[in-house]
């Protein structure tokens, strides 16, 4: 036993003397009560949300805090995210990748296909960014107004050679990338093991 | 009906379901903690090193005499080693040693790991086979499967500071000097994710063995389990 014993605490010295920490980005989202969100963003949802099953939730990153309100209408998932005084920030919608017009689509994948030998797109959403009273019309009457800058964001599964990885990319309305980013799993240890 | 109330209910209806259809046997209730360190290495590798120990409070048969009382049933030293192989997948093998009663039984083990981030909670797939050696027994096969979930108790997914649920469901199939068993077990936990470093659980872990025979066993284990990544 003593032999093994020593034989299972050397293994394990060896295993771990050469480990690796993995950079984890702060990001912290967490459900809020009404009566926590600021009057302004219920007023602003109150006005255009037509009795929807709604959630709020309060983010914290390394930016700063957000206070979001999430709902579904007509089966696309929306996302409505204020400042932490209410003001409202953007407006996300999930909308099909097929339903995009084909020269966007296009210009999207052409950059997918340069970046990654393989890919799947895993989920489209159309972000708006305007004026209170633009989006406000957007959401209540599908009514985009040309003062709104649209945006793409995707969640692609992306193969880089012998990596597989999750990134999210913004594209401009004319399927020009803006930023991409690698997302960051959380741990799931203690679901495997 | 809201995912998570349908899995909720679902398992609900599997632990009482299970428990109904298994009773009139023998019983034992004890504890079960565990201690997990988990490290990633390089190039998508990663070890999770496990300290398990047993200890029951109390056997017997099921609505009849108590048999026995405190006892040390036995501890578990595990490594297992894995390789990233998907983006959410990952394949691992290892090496535990059991201490039972002053012997030592040696096992070897082999896994496949799925992790799927669905919408408000994550479900994990675990395929396991494992092998069995001692001085004093056959050799003894099993194959695992087990399908986890963790439930975030505040928001979309569990962060540092949050609670959360653990619903484990598994069935091994093991087979020992020609002689064939089912255990089926049912581990519903409530856990804290104290921070991105350290999570701790607790719970039940039911564990309901020779589901085809006439004598079926059932063990009740209070876990306490904590994670480490180093």
């Amino acid at each position: 036993m003593n032999r093994l014993t020593s034989t299972v605490l050397l293994i394990l010295f060896c295993a771990y003397s050469g480990t690796l920490s993995a950079q984890a980005k702060f990001e912290k989202e967490s459900r809020i009560k009404s009566k926590d969100v600021p009057a302004a963003a219920i007023r602003f949802i109150d006005a255009v949300n037509d009795k929807c099953k709604l959630k709020w939730y309060k983010e914290e990153s390394l930016t700063g805090q957000s206070i979001e309100a999430k709902f579904r209408r007509n089966d696309a998932k929306y996302s409505v995210e204020f400042d932490i005084l209410g003001k409202v920030a953007d407006i996300e919608v999930t909308v099909d990748w097929e339903g995009l017009n084909d020269q966007l689509r296009n210009e999207m994948h052409s950059q997918l296909k340069s970046d990654c030998i393989d890919h799947q797109i895993v989920k489209v959403q159309k972000q708006y960014t305007g004026s209170e009273s633009d989006l406000w019309s957007m959401l209540k009457s599908d009514t985009v107004s040309p003062s709104l800058t649209v945006k793409y964001e995707l969640v692609v599964k992306c193969s880089r050679q012998k990596e597989v990885n999750l990134f999210e990319y913004l594209f401009n309305d004319s399927g020009k990338v803006i930023s991409a980013s690698k997302i960051i799993f959380k741990n799931s240890s203690h679901l495997e093991y | 009906m809201n995912t998570k109330i349908k899995f909720l209910t679902f398992f609900s209806v599997l632990v009482l379901g299970t428990d109904k259809v298994l009773s009139q046997s023998t019983y034992q209730w004890g504890i079960l903690p565990s201690l997990n360190l988990n490290s990633k290495l390089k190039k998508d590798w990663s070890l999770n090193t496990k300290l398990e120990s047993r200890q029951i409070f109390q056997s017997g048969e099921v609505n009849g005499e108590v048999e026995g009382n405190y006892k040390y049933v036995q501890t578990d030293v595990s490594l297992i080693a894995a390789k990233k192989v998907g983006l959410n997948s990952r394949v691992g093998g290892g090496y535990l040693v059991r201490l039972k009663e002053g012997e030592l039984f040696h096992r070897f083990i082999q896994q496949y790991n799925v992790v799927q981030k669905l919408s408000g909670f994550r479900l994990a797939h675990r395929f396991v086979t494992d092998q069995t050696f001692s001085a004093s027994e056959k050799p003894e096969f099993r194959v695992r499967y087990r399908v986890s979930s963790e439930i975030p108790l505040n928001g979309e997914s569990v962060d540092p500071g949050e609670w959360y649920l653990k619903l484990n469901n598994e069935y091994l199939y093991s087979t020992q000097a020609s002689e064939s068993d089912l255990e089926i077990r049912v581990v519903p936990l409530l856990g804290y994710d104290i921070s991105e470093n350290l999570k701790w659980e607790t719970g039940l872990d039911y564990r309901a063995s020779s589901v085809f025979k006439t004598n079926k066993q059932h063990s009740y284990w209070v876990t306490l389990n904590f994670y480490i990544e180093i």
